[in-house]
């Protein structure tokens, strides 16, 4: 686009002229080119430069004869010389001076006049006022200052220098005055010209070119863009029809005229469309343009010139295109999008550059093609310098040098190609495409559109290749052929791969040499029938894409490395040859297109094993190489470097250079190592490790002639992945192994157990624990065949019925021991036979379910326990595990530990049951209200009457399976019952240790007293310290459990029933029986009483009455009873009912039983030693 | 006339590329249709682009070079059928028909139990019936 004048590539802007007090000027240009629309100002000093606006005289252009279509200074002389308007300053001095100022100005005004005349151009008159005028000019000499320029009162303009605000107005009236001119100049001059061209009586088809050109021109002026587009456009049809007609020029050089021409106007209307934001019409356009030049090639010597051309168009297009999108990106217009009639690319830039790119080739071919034929070669050079553009567009001429003056002479076509073959020799086409093909392709790259930028890069890279610049060749090829590796489109890797291997060959690199030619040699290239075979002329220096030349490549490169060869480069010309100074070696790793060469797949047989055992390991390798290879020699590598071992080829005859470097290894000797196209060699053999861990095979390296090896990552068949490019050929697929079983799951890699432990730990156990003891789980580490350096234990709790958590997960305080059921409390009994070692700092951390303690250093036959103590908290079964980490040597810690793990289950027990119950005083029965009520409820709380004193007992069972010796028995009063609440408990001495043998129980009786009446009161817990029989007596051992006694209700009787009676009774000796009811309230209360008779008593008193008890008295009822029988013998029952309460009363069979001596019974009575004790609890 | 026909697999890998010219461009037309993939990525990518058409499995044109036009379709499967032809007038709906019957020409090969998806199709009646759907390319257009 830079190669156009500048007046071509930019809109037109009107062109005025000031004429006359130069002062002004500058203000005036610089107001002017701000304007909107600009407008450009020819500033003229005087009036005597006035001639050069003047209209010269044209010599030849009426004579009929049109020797051109367009002429090449037009467009720019009206852009820069001839101005729409012209202002004349005057200054009012001069206006209002004497009359010889005043003729003066006239005469400028008569001179003006007469030059604008011929071109119509329109004027303007400007007085500018002087700072020294000392009064206004007469209205007189104003009017005939403007009748004698016959100009308009608005145009005539005044400026006063002397008042900013004025000069100010007066500029945007004259900068408005100058717009409205030239707007009606321009149109003036486009209507002239159009009448013309309608008047169809035109000479000739190229006046009718260059009229529509004009009126394009003068439309554009005034901004009509419409009209611009219309008239560029029907100049260019003209110009297509004018193709076949015309005969004013020689065939080539008019062909040439058009051309050119064509060009300007496409360019003209691609700005037009492009800037009115019509980008599809615009390409739609350029389809149309390209479609009817793209055939016009002209003579053959000079096609170049079309292609150059054609090129130049797409060049052009895209850079436009370009500009117009970064435009209408900035306005955030709507974003383009494709249609039906154009495609995305066609939106964008770079496939123009691509075009560009490609028909500048074209040229560069076709130019050398016509240079090699060409004979007069020395002849261009001599004539070609007086050749010069002519004053039409696309014309050139001869300058011949007539004296001072230069005279233009036509040439014949053939000067015409010999010029333009010097021409085209001078440039340099192979930095031009370059830059287009780059552009292209960041063009390309930014879109991300790989492929396409590939296809760049491709034709980029050739580029470099043709002109022997392979560094840069090299790179390019080798980024672009990982996008056809990656999908495999195989033909055109080849051809990549043929370049690269052809630069790495002539820079002399002979790993990239054999590297590229063992690919191209295993691509799949036309290996299936079905694809075909490509057999084009131009394919690249790596011959055509055929099995046949597979092979061949195969051969050239195995001599090469097996030396036999030497690889000429074009570097120098010495040969390269793969020798001991300069041996090759090649890693293919997991992803390396090498693949296909050379694919290693390791499997063990087994997954674990034994240290010291061998197992089986197989070997399997595959190749897609056209030939069979032959191996030398394998070295299969481990990372454990004491298991890496040799196969030799059996067939070689083994060569010093091989067997060097390896003594001390493992060597076996294979009876062959061929590897076939496509077909698993395979080999097993077996394989031991001492060490314990991970025996992973790593890579294999083959060794393929003395100075050559290829050293392979290998890959478990489990996880083999799918060979690229191979991968989507129709071929035989086989596994690494035979067996379908391992070639599904054999890993490359196998776990080496850790040796077997040497070591015993014994976990001892005296039968259940018990809750709330100190249950102690003794260990014995015994060291056997083993030393036992930095041994480790590690203890672990876990529930057997799983979860594995032994402490609540609703926890708030995990410190508080209570809510855990089971915890490890401890180590004990920590001994060592070796006392001095004892000191030794040892790990220790114990948590709630998880120990971790340290053993001192064993010598083999040593032994070391130790005493885990578990506390139980609720009855539960438990798992203990509890494994020993250690390592058997002293030397190295990298060994690794030896492991022997434990586990026992203990279950936990409950030690003792408790029960109680309470019971009232003998014969003496308060009526509890809230037992009538319950009726026979038995889950409500006990009660016991206020005051009264009942007896609690306290039942202990034991419930393990072991005795129990109990040390005391104790109630604890709870510390946060109210301060109100109290009660008195009579509690006996702390008992003598008895013992308990299991299932049996043991009760303890306490008199209780309730001193506060209060519907729930707690009576506290029960604590009862024991300990297993037949432990030692240090309070160690000493459990104390507890049990909490339930609430109680305290109520105050309303009436209480006493029986009175004796002891015992003698037959036949009368005594009294008294059946006392108190009242202790303050209410009359009504009483029936009703007694029974009983034949082993004679009795007398009221059987049966209602009586009336005071408040707060007591009532008797006696009666005098004579037994009659011996032996127990039920009392006559009395029965006695509150009318109040509702509430009958009959005493038990215990309380009316009495014992009847058949006579007087003698007694001897002994102290029991109870002596009460009250303790108050509060 | 049609001067190459090509059916690239789901991962842009050709299964099957036919050329039917004399001369010998074979490996332009490979770069024409492998570079015409990006613009069946960029179709497939942003399908606003193409309009409305979204479960159409023609894509119409794709890439105008100067010489030839190039046409895609992409199956349900991802497989991509791509035509070149050097005919700048092609007619929308001789495309279409064409590429329809290459369809169920794919579609049987590809039904043959010998045959392991994905890899690329070898089956010699397969290339006689494509041959046959190339020359009759327009045929019964014009007749």
């Amino acid at each position: 686009m830079e190669e156009y004048p500048e007046e071509l590539r930019t809109p037109p802007v009107a062109l005025v002229a000031v004429v006359g007090c130069p002062e002004l000027h500058t203000a005036i240009s610089t107001h002017l080119h701000s304007e909107q629309p600009p407008i450009n100002t020819l500033a003229l000093p005087d009036f005597s430069k006035i001639s050069i606006i003047a209209k010269r005289h044209k010599e030849g252009s009426d004579s009929g004869q049109f020797n051109g279509i367009l002429k090449r200074d037009w467009l720019s002389k009206h852009r820069t010389m001839v101005p729409a308007v012209v202002a004349a300053l005057f200054s009012s001095d001069h206006v209002s001076g004497d009359p010889a100022q005043w003729l003066q100005v006239c005469t400028d005004l008569e001179n003006l006049k007469a030059v604008i005349k011929g071109r119509n151009i329109k004027l303007v008159l400007a007085l500018v006022a002087q700072s020294t005028s000392k009064d206004d000019i007469s209205e007189d000499r104003m009017i005939a200052l403007r009748k004698r320029a016959e100009v308009d009162s608005k145009y005539l303009i005044a400026f006063d220098l002397n008042n900013p605000l004025e000069l100010k107005q007066s500029l945007n009236r004259l900068g408005n005055a100058f717009s409205e001119l030239a707007n009606t100049y321009y149109r003036d001059e486009g209507r002239r010209i159009k009448t013309r061209l309608d008047r169809k009586s035109l000479s000739s088809v190229e006046l009718s070119i260059r009229y529509c050109f004009k009126v394009a021109v003068y439309a554009e002026f005034r901004r009509d863009w419409v009209e611009a587009l219309r008239m560029y456009e029907d100049a260019y049809k003209t110009l297509r029809e004018m193709i076949g007609t015309s005969t004013r020029l020689p065939p080539i050089q008019r062909l040439v005229e058009i051309k050119t021409v064509a060009e300007q106007l496409h360019f003209k209307i691609s700005t037009l469309l492009l800037h009115g934001g019509k980008v599809v019409e615009a390409i739609t356009w350029f389809h149309q343009h390209n479609a009817s030049y793209k055939r016009l090639l002209g003579e053959p010597e000079v096609n170049f010139l079309h292609w150059e051309w054609l090129s130049r168009q797409f060049l052009v297009f895209g850079e436009l295109l370009e500009t117009s999108a970064a435009s209408i990106q900035n306005t955030s217009s709507p974003v383009l999008v494709a249609t039906d009639r154009v495609s995305e690319w066609e939106l964008s830039s770079a496939y123009y550059y691509q075009l560009a790119a490609q028909y500048l080739k074209e040229k560069r071919s076709c130019l050398e093609l016509t240079l090699s034929m060409s004979e007069t070669v020395t002849d261009i050079d001599s004539n070609a310098e007086s050749v010069a553009p002519s004053v039409y567009v696309g014309q050139f001429a001869r300058l011949l040098e007539q004296g001072d003056t230069y005279v233009m002479q036509p040439l014949t076509d053939e000067e015409y190609v010999r010029y333009a073959l010097a021409e085209g020799k001078r440039f340099q086409d192979f930095f031009e495409i370059m830059a287009l093909l780059k552009r292209s392709f960041e063009s390309y790259t930014n879109f991300n559109a790989q492929r396409m930028a590939s296809y760049c890069g491709f034709e980029m890279a050739r580029e470099y290749f043709a002109v022997n610049d392979y560094t840069n060749a090299k790179e390019i090829f080798y980024s672009i052929a990982s996008t056809y590796r990656k999908e495999g489109w195989v033909n055109l890797l080849w051809e990549v791969l043929g370049y690269l291997r052809e630069c790495s060959k002539n820079l002399g690199k002979m790993k990239d040499f054999v590297e590229y030619s063992l690919e191209m040699a295993a691509l799949p290239v036309s290996s299936v029938a079905g694809i075909q075979s490509l057999g084009f002329k131009e394919c690249g220096p790596a011959g055509p894409a055929t099995g046949a030349q597979r092979e061949i490549i195969h051969t050239e490169v195995f001599e090469l490395v097996r030396g036999e060869t030497g690889l000429a480069s074009n570097k120098g010309s010495n040969n390269f040859k793969v020798t001991s100074d300069q041996p090759v070696r090649l890693d293919i790793d997991l992803v390396s297109p090498l693949r296909v060469v050379l694919l290693a797949s390791v499997a063990f047989h087994e997954q674990i094993v034994k240290p010291g055992v061998s197992t089986s390991i197989t070997l399997s390798l595959l190749s897609q190489l056209p030939h069979s290879v032959d191996i030398d020699q394998l070295d299969i590598q481990f990372n454990q470097s004491a298991c890496n071992f040799t196969v030799v080829n059996g067939q070689r005859p083994k060569s010093d250079e091989i067997s060097d470097g390896m003594m001390g290894q493992r060597v076996e000797t294979a009876p062959v190592l061929v590897l076939s196209t496509n077909k698993w060699l395979r080999i097993t053999y077996d394989i031991k490790s001492e060490q314990s861990g991970k025996l992973e095979c790593i890579s294999v390296i083959a060794r393929l002639g003395p100075y050559f090896t290829i050293s392979c990552m290998v890959e478990s068949p489990a996880a083999l992945n799918d060979l690229p490019l191979w991968k989507f050929e129709d071929r035989m697929e086989t596994f690494p192994i035979k067996d379908p079983g391992l070639a599904f799951s054999a890993q490359k890699a196998i776990q080496v157990e850790e040796p077997d432990p040497q070591v015993d730990v014994k976990l001892g156990t005296s039968g259940p624990a018990l809750v709330g003891e100190n249950f102690a789980v003794p260990v014995t580490i015994s060291a056997m065949a083993h030393s036992v350096y930095s041994g480790e234990l590690k203890i672990n709790l876990v529930d057997t019925r799983g979860g594995g958590l032994l402490s609540p997960t609703e926890v708030v305080d995990p410190a508080s021991a209570d809510s855990l059921h089971v915890e490890l409390r401890g180590i004990s009994g920590l001994q060592c036979e070796d006392e001095s070692q004892s000191g030794i700092e040892k790990i220790r951390k114990i948590q709630h379910a998880f120990g971790l303690i340290s053993v001192p250093f064993l010598k083999e036959g040593d032994s070391w326990s130790c005493n885990l103590e578990i506390r139980w908290h609720r009855p539960k079964p438990i798992m203990l595990y509890v494994s020993l980490g250690y390592s058997p040597h002293s030397d190295d810690q990298s060994t690794q530990k030896v492991h022997v793990h434990k586990s026992l289950e203990i279950e936990g027990k409950t030690a003792v049951v408790f029960s109680h119950n309470y019971m009232l005083p003998f014969r003496q029965d308060p009526l509890l209200l809230s037992k009538l009520k319950a009726g026979l409820n038995s889950d409500q709380m006990p009660s016991l009457p206020l005051n009264e004193t009942s007896v609690l007992i306290v039942t202990t069972k034991n419930s393990a399976e072991v005795p129990l010796q109990l040390l005391s028995m104790f109630i604890e009063a709870e510390d946060d019952s109210d301060s109100g609440n109290s009660i008195t408990v009579r509690q006996s001495d702390p008992l003598e240790t008895s013992l308990l043998v299991p299932g049996e129980g043991f009760k303890k009786v306490f008199a209780v007293t309730p001193e506060v009446n209060t519907p729930t009161l707690k009576m506290g817990t029960v604590c009862l310290r024991w300990r297993r029989d037949g432990d030692s007596t240090s309070s160690d051992s000493e459990v104390v459990t507890k049990y909490r006694l339930g609430d109680i209700k305290v109520e105050s009787p309303p009436l209480v029933v006493k029986l009175d009676c004796p002891p015992h009774a003698v037959l036949g000796n009368p005594f009294t029986y008294f059946v006392r009811i108190q009242n202790r309230t303050h209410l009359l209360q009504e009483i029936k009483f009703l007694l029974a008779d009983s034949q082993s008593f004679v009795l007398s008193g009221s059987h049966n009455d209602r009586v009336f008890i005071l408040p707060r008295s007591e009532h008797i009822l006696s009666y005098k009873v004579v037994p009659l029988a011996s032996g127990s013998q039920l009392l006559p029952r009395v029965t006695v009912t509150s009318v109040r309460y509702s509430a009958g009363f009959q005493p038990s069979v215990a309380s009316s039983s009495i014992f009847v001596f058949p006579s007087e019974p003698h007694f001897e009575m002994t102290d029991a030693g109870v002596r009460p004790e009250s303790i108050t609890a509060k | 006339m049609i001067v190459c026909v090509a059916v690239v697999g789901h991962q842009n890998n050709p299964l099957y590329i036919q050329s039917f010219t004399e001369a010998d461009d074979a490996l332009k037309l490979h770069h024409i249709v492998h570079c015409s993939l990006d613009v069946v990525d960029e179709r497939v990518n942003n399908p606003k682009r193409s309009g409305p058409t979204l479960n159409e499995t023609f894509l119409g044109l794709l890439y105008p070079t100067e010489n030839y036009k190039v046409y895609g379709y992409l199956t349900n499967t991802k497989v991509k059928f791509i035509l070149v032809t050097t005919d700048l007038d092609v007619r929308d709906a001789d495309v279409r028909n064409f590429f329809r019957r290459f369809h169920s020409a794919y579609v049987d090969a590809v039904s043959n139990p010998f045959h392991v998806p994905g890899k690329k199709i070898t089956s010699r009646t397969f290339a006689e019936r494509v041959s046959g759907i190339v020359k009759s390319f327009g045929l019964s257009s014009a007749g």
